[in-house]
């Protein structure tokens, strides 16, 4: 054999061995669990690491919302709030600062026409009224968003520029707000008293409209809980909805300017009425809303005919704590408690039919992967991206692309 | 033809030799072993291996799908005990929500003798019963009693999830936890029989497998890309350490589990001596000296690498194993994979190595691959202690060979070979 055969036979093995080698040594892909398509769903940190992000313990998102321009905003919740920025043509999470004296921002922000942004904080929710006995009340914020889009150093630190608008209830936090762009309106609802307001932009007038709980869900002795909506739907008429008391709906009839208890009922299973809630509204382009209850039942309501249909439970677990219609004319929603593990699932109103999407399982391998097991906000964007907010001590912004 | 026949051998010779280190054949080390008598099912063993100050060696041996065991080894009367399977120890036989099936992080010992841990799960029905309250109850908390030879149930230490890797601290009195799957940081205060729970630290695929715990009590972990956090008892508050453990990027898995992270502290190991952390991390086994008193933040140095020697710089060096232990003569010791070991998840059979790393001289030592009296290889291994008289013990994965006419006492095989957990024992040269 001459040398230059030698060589090409050991070039021959070597490229044999180089290709052979990672096929031999790689596990099958059994061994790859992923439990959502992986080209489906994303995420976000929240800042600029590793220095500007909003830290654990302070990153809960429990509130997400889209204004007229497409910008997306978002509140944290825990030890401090932040408010943050997602601008989608960016694609990254900005943080905007921190919100003074705010632990929580539960389902309360909202943009107005102008792009102004509103916030309303609390002490914390859904504790059995802990630490309210003394608390101030949780305010009602503006932010601006500045002209200059130029970034503005590291925020994590630094207080968020709002304009404080008040407390719109003493001794109250503030649970769930929704906007009337169109009427310049917000409309909100207080914990843990279940007050439900209202705020005219044009004028600051904060009116207290009634309570949509007033006695304790009946239980043992420590229970200090009221049964109020998690949160307010407002039709296109301008009515507003949420739940209440013994599992009702309540409305506030805006010719009336009157909150009333409606004699419908959300549902739920039989017996656990008291027990149930609203947790996430969405609508469509004919009006209709379609929610998410504490129990886990998805349901249509007709707001002019006051007509309730149940859809069913897409997940054997409790609550659907988002909601939004994407663009492909699908409902998503995401369900699960605090002590669960959230799952992803889709309805489609024209055929009635669900599929289940399983698990927040972010799969980017070997550069990151992340499972989001508590969300509590979901929202559309206008590309048609579904921006899914995780509740936990570390907690990141999940981007969802529906197919 | 005869061109391709020889290069077809020449690669088949290359292949066979890739599983195994690429340096000269190093020594044998024989070690003594225990099995485990009528626990032959049982498939693996983590963390959980305790040698106590009365001479008793506790380990927990796991069962997916079936019911976990707490065993002690009595060195002084060289017989093995079996505490109890730990489904019926938690009351739960009869629960029908998933076995308690392992004892999957360390044991610790109370100053009042006890032993104190916190129980998983092994069985999740495919992710369909993962984390929910259809699946597994979630770990208990437990003492075992020497005096009494019983154990104590503390009860429900985090509902629907299993303690991941764990740790006992004598000075509060708590056994820590990191939950599986969530990656929160739990605790169990035995004195306020008080749990609580403070929130998630890392995703399930990045909880680092031990927690640190100093002489203060205060606890260390790692998180995210080689990042440490501390809990301290005094405050009740976590913080992350500016410091990063020395790691290896993370790459493509050739081998590996893909959901395996690359990015923590496999084990560490706290020195009383000299007040450092010593430790492994995860990916290229890379040992490191953690200093937490070193102001202003602590102080991670890297010291070497405990692999067997050849694969130091290899894409297919095994993940770490959780066998490191300090031992009496000054010595780390490790137990290496020789290939990636995980039980019947392993990807082929191999011969562990001791490996050991002198703090006086600075000097690695490869022992050589470890072998039983009759030839027989320790396969692999995931848990290490030092009793009070200077013996080292491992428990892991021995081969089992089929024997004419008698049951095969087996939990399994890694690649074609059968094997079944035992106590390895080896006793430093003093």
């Amino acid at each position: 054999m001459t040398s230059g055969r030698v060589q090409q036979t050991w070039r021959i093995t070597a490229a044999f061995i180089a290709l052979v080698l990672p096929v031999w040594g790689q596990r099958d892909k059994s061994y790859d669990f992923s439990v959502v398509s992986q080209v489906r769903v994303d995420l976000r940190d929240l800042g600029y690491p590793p220095v500007d992000v909003i830290p654990a313990d302070e990153s809960q998102i429990r509130s997400l919302t889209v204004g007229p321009d497409g910008r997306l905003y978002g509140a944290t919740s825990g030890q401090r709030s932040h408010l943050f920025l997602l601008a989608p043509q960016h694609g990254y999470v900005e943080p905007l600062g921190t919100l003074a004296d705010s632990k929580v921002i539960h389902h309360s922000l909202v943009v107005d026409q102008a792009g102004e942004v509103y916030v309303g904080t609390a002490l914390a929710v859904d504790n059995n009224s802990q630490g309210y006995e003394h608390y101030a009340g949780g305010h009602l914020l503006k932010y601006v968003p500045a002209k200059d889009e130029a970034r503005n150093g590291i925020r994590i630190d630094k207080p968020c520029p709002v304009v404080d608008l008040g407390i719109p209830s003493k001794g109250q936090g503030i649970y769930a707000l929704a906007i009337d762009r169109s009427r310049s309106a917000i409309y909100g609802l207080t914990y843990p008293d279940g007050e439900f307001f209202s705020y005219q932009i044009q004028t600051s007038l904060v009116k207290i409209h009634g309570r949509v709980a007033k006695n304790i869900t009946p239980g043992e002795k420590f229970e200090n809980e009221k049964a109020i909506g998690r949160a307010l739907a407002v039709d296109q008429e301008g009515n507003v909805f949420t739940s209440g008391e013994d599992g009702k709906f309540y409305r506030f009839d805006v010719k009336t300017q009157q909150l009333e208890r409606l004699d419908i009922g959300v549902p739920a299973v039989q017996g656990r009425e008291v027990y149930n809630r609203i947790d996430a509204w969405t609508s469509d382009a004919e009006g209709k809303l379609y929610g998410g209850t504490s129990d886990g039942y998805l349901f249509r309501l007709n707001p002019a005919k006051l007509e309730v249909v149940n859809l069913g439970k897409p997940l054997n677990q409790y609550r659907i704590r988002g909601l939004v219609l994407a663009h492909n004319g699908k409902l998503y929603g995401i369900g699960g408690d605090d002590d669960e593990m959230a799952r992803l699932f889709s309805y489609a109103p024209a055929s009635g039919l669900y599929e289940l999407l399983g698990m927040i399982d972010v799969n980017r391998r070997p550069y990151y992967s992340w499972q989001g097991y508590v969300f509590d906000a979901m929202v559309v964007g206008l590309d048609g991206t579904i921006y899914m907010g995780q509740a936990e001590r570390k907690s990141k912004l999940y981007l969802y692309y529906p197919q | 033809m005869h061109k391709f026949v020889g290069v077809l051998a020449l690669t088949g010779v290359i292949l066979c030799c890739v599983a195994w280190p690429a340096g000269p054949p190093a020594a044998i080390t024989q070690v003594e072993y225990r099995d485990f008598p009528g626990l032959s099912m049982m498939d693996g063993n983590w963390a959980a291996l305790l040698a106590a100050s009365d001479g008793k060696v506790y380990t927990g041996l796991a069962y997916h799908g079936g019911d976990g065991h707490l065993v002690y080894y009595d060195s002084k009367t060289e017989r093995m005990h079996d505490v109890g399977n730990l489904t019926a120890l938690s009351g739960e036989s009869l629960l029908k929500r998933g076995p308690q099936s392992k004892i999957h992080a360390k044991f610790g010992e109370g100053k009042d003798g006890r032993i104190y841990f916190g129980t998983h799960g092994g069985y999740w029905w495919d992710y369909a019963r993962y984390g929910t309250k259809e699946g597994y109850p979630g770990a208990h908390w437990m003492a075992y009693d020497p005096k009494t030879d019983r154990v104590e149930d503390f009860g429900l230490g985090c509902p629907n999830e299993g303690i991941n890797t764990g740790a006992y601290d004598p000075v509060w009195q708590r056994i820590y936890g990191l939950t599986h799957p969530r990656g929160h940081l739990v605790y169990y205060d035995v004195a306020k029989r008080m749990t609580a729970d403070k929130g998630r630290i890392n995703n399930f695929d990045s909880i680092c497998r031990t927690l640190g715990i100093d002489d203060k009590g205060q606890v260390y972990g790692s998180f995210g890309e080689g990042q440490i956090f501390k809990y301290d008892p005094q405050t009740d508050q976590l913080t992350e350490l500016p410091l990063r453990v020395p790691i290896r990027p993370k790459g493509i898995s050739l081998g590996r589990d893909y959901d395996k992270s690359e990015t923590a502290w496999r084990v560490v190991v706290w020195d009383e001596e000299t007040k450092i952390f010593y430790g492994v991390d995860e990916s290229a086994t890379i040992l490191f000296s953690f200093d937490p008193n070193s102001t202003p933040n602590g102080e991670i140095r890297r010291l070497g690498q405990l692999c067997i020697p050849g694969f130091e710089e290899r894409r297919d060096i095994p993940y770490a194993t959780l066998s490191l232990t300090l031992a009496h003569d000054r010595k780390l010791y490790y137990a290496a994979a020789g290939r990636e070991f995980d039980y019947s998840g392993s990807t082929g059979p191999a011969t562990s190595h001791l490996i050991s790393y002198d703090l006086k001289t600075g000097k690695t030592e490869d022992h050589g691959g470890m072998l039983l009296p009759d030839g027989r290889r320790v396969l692999g291994t995931n848990s290490a202690t030092t009793g009070p008289d200077g013996t080292v013990y491992f428990v892991g994965a021995i081969e089992v060979r089929a024997e004419e006419g008698k049951p095969l006492e087996a939990a399994g095989k890694i690649g074609s070979v059968y094997y079944r957990l035992a106590m390895i024992i080896y006793r430093p040269r003093t």
